[in-house]
This record gives C-alpha cells, sequence and structure tokens, in this order.
C-alpha cells in the first residue's frame, strides 16, 4: 500500500539524539506514524512491524496508530531508520525530499536493526561505547 | 554551585536563562530548560579519548596522532569536503573556513539539509525580519507556518510568543493570537487559536491564495485550496490585516517539500502584501544552536553563506552543485572532515554508503551514527558546557556561551587550530 512520507523532529528523539547507539534513541526514530483507518486497510494493530519501503531501499519499522497523520501518508522521526529510505536527488537545491518521499508499506515480522546494524549495513564498523 | 543565565546548547533559540547546578567537573541539575536542553546539559554520554579504526578494529589514540593522522589525511584528498559546523562555536567556525580555502576544499554546514532554500529565497526577494525581543514585546499575532515549536524548539511559545507577556502585549493568551499551518495536527496547532490543516505538497497554492485575498481577489481563488477552504482562507487572511504585529515562523516544511525554496519566496511576499496593510515579519525557525552563526561566519569570511568551494582557488558558490549531498551523491568526495554534526544519521542513504567508502575523520564529543562510518573520531568540548564561545540565536542576535565545568577537553577552536597549523607545515608553509 502507497503512503507518502513526512519526516521530522520529536521530543524523543530530541531527548535522545546525543546517545544515538542508546534503546531510547532507536525507540523514539523506529516509529512509523499512521492514521488508524490505514492500519486497519493494512490489517495490523498498534506495535506491529511494517517493512517500509522504495526506490532507495527499505527499513523496518514499528507501527504506531494516530488521528493527527492525514490518510495515506505517514510521519517517520528524522533519523537513520527514515533516511534509510530517502533518495538523494536534490532538484539542483542541495535538499532532498525529506518530507515528500513515496513509500510502499507491508505488514513484516523482520526485527527492527539497532542503529549500528544500520550503519554496518552500509559499509561501517560498529563502535561499542 | 549554581550558575545562572547560562546559554543553552541545543536549539536555535538559545534559551539564556537556565539556572545550572554544577559540581565538581559536573552538571548534577539543570533548571528552565525544555527536555531537549536539560538531556543535553546533563548527558554524559561522552567520547573519552581520540579514537581511530584499524581495519575492523577500534582503538583509542592520542590527540596528537590523531591531528596528524588527519592532517595526513586531508593532504591526500583531491576533493575534500569539510561539512557540519552548526553545533560548535563561532572560533572553530571560521577556523574551518581557513582550513577549507587552504587546502582548496569545499565547506557546507547543516544548513544545506535545514534552512538552505530559505537562504535561496531570501537572496532572491528579501528578509523582512526582526529579533525575538520584537516579537515579543510587540506582535499580537503569530502564525507557525510548516513548523512545529513544540517538538522543536519547545520553549518559543513561552518565551517569545503564545505565552509571552511583552511589553505591548501584557495579557499575552488574551492579546495575542496563534495559527498553525500544517499538514498535520501537531500539539502546536492543539495550542492555536486558526489551524489550517492542509493536504501534503499544498503550501506554495495556499499562500498564493492567500496572497490573492489580501490584494482583495478573493473572487479568483476557489471554494477549496489544497484541503483548505476559502471561507477559512478569507478569516485568517482578515485576522493578519487586523493585526497590529504579525509574525511568521516558518519550519522545514516548507524546505524540504515539493517547491522548496519557491515555498519560501512565496510566503516572502506573503509578508510583503501584508506591510502594505500592518507590519509584518518572517523569520525561519532555525535548528542546530548555532547554524545561523554558520551562515554568518561563512558570509562574512567568504561573501556566501553555505556549500562554498574553494577548489578553483577562489570561494566559489553553487547550491545544489557544491553542496555536501550532491558532491556525496555524485561520489566526488574523496576525503571528509565532519565537526559537530551526524551526517551517518541525517543524510539520504547513498550518501552514507559513499561516506563509508572514504575516510572519515569526525571531531564531535559524542560517539553517534557517523562514529561508525569514521576512521577517526577526536572528542572536543561543548560551547556552554565546557567551552566558551560566540553562537548566533535564529533571529541573529550574538550571544557568548560560556564555560561553566572544566573537564579538561580541548575545545574545537584548540584542535581545528593545530590540525590547521600541521597542514601548513607538511605544505612547508
Amino acid at each position: 500500500m502507497k503512503f507518502l512520507m513526512n519526516t521530522g523532529r520529536t521530543v524523543p528523539q530530541g531527548e535522545s539524539v546525543e546517545r544515538k547507539d542508546s534503546p531510547e534513541y532507536e525507540k523514539a526514530t523506529s516509529v512509523c506514524m499512521i492514521h488508524p483507518v490505514d492500519m486497519m486497510v493494512l490489517g495490523i494493530e498498534d506495535g506491529a512491524r511494517v517493512c517500509v519501503k522504495n526506490k532507495s531501499g527499505e527499513v523496518v519499522l514499528v507501527a504506531v496508530s494516530s488521528e493527527a497523520i492525514e490518510q495515506g501518508t505517514i510521519f517517520v522521526p528524522l533519523g537513520p531508520y527514515a533516511n534509510h529510505i530517502i533518495d538523494s536527488e536534490t532538484h539542483c537545491t542541495g535538499m532532498p525530499d525529506f518530507k515528500s518521499m513515496t513509500v510502499d508499506i507491508e505488514p513484516g515480522d523482520t526485527p527492527v536493526m539497532t542503529v549500528s546494524e544500520l550503519i554496518e549495513k552500509l559499509g561501517g564498523v560498529r563502535y561499542a561505547h | 554551585m549554581l550558575i545562572k543565565d547560562v546559554v543553552c546548547p541545543f536549539c536555535g533559540c538559545l534559551c539564556d536563562d537556565l539556572d545550572v547546578e554544577v559540581e565538581g567537573d559536573r552538571i548534577i541539575r539543570v533548571d528552565n530548560a525544555c527536555t531537549l536542553g536539560s538531556s543535553t546539559m546533563v548527558g554524559d554520554h561522552r567520547l573519552k579519548n581520540p579514537i581511530r579504526r584499524n581495519g575492523t578494529r577500534w582503538e583509542d589514540t592520542t590527540y596528537d596522532a590523531a591531528i596528524e593522522e588527519a592532517a595526513q589525511i586531508l593532504l591526500d584528498a583531491d576533493r575534500p569536503v569539510l561539512y557540519g559546523w552548526s553545533s560548535t562555536h563561532g572560533e572553530a567556525q571560521s577556523l574551518g573556513v581557513h582550513l577549507a580555502e587552504l587546502i582548496g576544499g569545499v565547506i557546507d554546514s547543516t544548513t544545506s539539509v535545514c534552512h538552505g532554500p530559505s537562504i535561496l529565497a531570501i537572496q532572491e526577494v528579501g528578509h523582512p525580519g526582526c529579533t525575538l525581543g520584537q516579537v515579543k514585546n510587540r506582535a499580537d499575532l503569530i502564525i507557525y507556518w510548516a513548523s512545529n515549536p513544540i517538538d522543536a524548539h519547545p520553549r518559543h511559545m513561552s518565551r517569545y510568543t503564545t505565552y509571552a507577556t511583552g511589553f505591548f502585549v501584557q495579557d499575552a493568551q488574551h492579546d495575542r493570537k496563534v495559527i498553525v499551518v500544517d499538514t498535520r495536527r501537531t500539539q502546536s496547532a492543539d495550542v492555536a487559536d486558526e489551524f489550517l490543516k492542509i493536504k501534503p505538497g499544498g503550501d506554495y497554492a495556499v499562500l498564493l491564495a492567500l496572497r490573492a485575498i489580501v490584494r482583495g481577489r478573493a473572487d479568483v481563488v476557489p471554494a477549496e485550496v489544497a484541503g483548505v477552504s476559502r471561507v477559512q482562507l478569507i478569516r485568517v487572511a482578515e485576522m493578519c490585516k487586523a493585526a497590529k504585529f504579525g509574525a511568521i515562523f516558518f519550519g522545514l516544511g516548507l524546505t524540504m517539500t515539493a517547491g522548496k525554496n519557491k515555498n519560501v519566496r512565496n510566503a516572502i511576499e506573503l509578508t510583503d502584501e501584508l506591510n502594505r496593510h500592518t507590519k509584518f515579519i518572517i523569520s525561519p525557525m532555525r535548528g542546530h544552536w548555532n547554524v545561523y552563526g554558520s551562515n554568518e561566519v561563512f558570509t562574512w569570511m567568504t561573501g556566501y553563506p553555505y556549500a562554498i568551494d574553494f577548489s578553483r582557488g577562489i570561494a566559489f558558490y553553487n547550491p545544489g552543485e557544491t553542496t555536501v549531498i550532491d558532491i556525496l551523491s555524485r561520489g566526488e568526495c574523496d576525503a571528509c572532515l565532519v565537526v559537530a554534526s551526524d551526517p551517518a544519521a541525517h543524510f539520504p542513504r547513498s550518501c552514507v554508503e559513499h561516506l563509508a567508502k572514504i575516510p572519515v575523520i569526525q571531531i564531535d564529543p559524542h560517539p553517534n551514527a557517523t562514529t561508525h562510518i569514521c576512521r577517526l573520531q577526536i572528542p572536543g568540548s561543548v560551547a556552554g558546557i565546557d567551552a566558551a564561545g560566540t553562537a548566533y540565536r535564529m533571529d541573529g542576535v550574538p550571544i557568548r556561551m560560556k564555560s561553566i565545568i572544566n573537564t579538561g577537553i580541548p575545545n574545537d577552536t584548540e584542535i581545528l587550530q593545530k590540525l590547521y597549523n600541521r597542514v601548513r607545515e607538511a605544505r612547508g608553509e
């Protein structure tokens, strides 16, 4: 099912932004807020894992129901999870479409990766603090 | 010991009224700060010493050895990018420009992925702005357009707008009206007198419709514009015209969606239109505590606010070409110095993949997502906590950040000065 992905700041994201290897930051940035009607159509409940993908890649997130979100759109706090599926095209402005990426969402049961696992997947070497 | 009037190093509000209790080299309590500022001030998640990657292992190293290795990486690079700069003080930003010029590199700040398009718009049509003090004391109408201060700038409303008592606004909650324009109902929208919920990507059309109404041409506006009824648009336009002093604060909802700089230009032109009826200003909600400072310092020194390329031997600026995302997505950059930023967490996937292939040096106090892709990380102290330095608030007011504890960690200026000296020395200068 297709959605328009919006990303942005949240208080839990900002509160844990200096501790990116903490469970709090991972929890704060790996959520995908969806309108309850869209969750019903997807056949999922609060806390279900979803695979969010587009031509840039795919990432597993935790679905959270929110009536504040417009139907047909999702909101993901800014961070490494959202950016895993953001395209680098800037339309000659220097700025990618961080708030307007089209994505496909499917229910899934793959575990949510940690931040270090995500970066390792892109070629990094994990540093354990 | 209690230290009063401490400046917060988190967001562009640079709140300067924090009461901080310190014990030795630790901060044990912070009063008056928001949750974000408080967790920054009391956080103890620092990297203890420089680290370097040796193949697939990490090892500790010394400041001198790390600076030597960093200098070699920069000297060997053909297309180095020096990126970040928004969470460090102005003195370090200035050294960054000198270093970029010395090695013929590109220097760019987080502005690129924040309010870069706003600056492009300001370059086209100007910036009718003012200080936050003026807003607090005079504004009787506030518009938050595509921004969510409660989550991103939690004290903006209480210090300067919705709940702030001002000289000419004695009863803020009664005398000041607040309008929120957004694609989702945020907590900020919940406290507004008027909420315009627009369809995603509809900002440009709604701004145009408001401009037409303010100009007296409501007749050309259709019954609904991007999900907003003409009736509501006319009501909002009348509120704006009736205000004695209006202030628009806009966020990344304008810069990160289709239209980007043209959305912002349209918002500035609406402000222009409103100034034919009353006094109106517009300003971006700047994110990092000194991102505005990076634009100021870069502009004084090079003539350009961000994305400055020294590879031609002179300062060259062309956003879309010399901006960090474009350089990385073209695979051009062959070494990167990251200062006080975390591109691995905040850049699109393909850019992070490229960074993982090249030598990255990071000067940052915390282990973060970029740590996993860098070759070398050098921790510096933080202005406002254990370093002193100058920062610029989101309205362009420079504020001195005090050092309130002594950790013995070198600050970013000291680290960069040594790096600059080492590069010059190696080049025989």
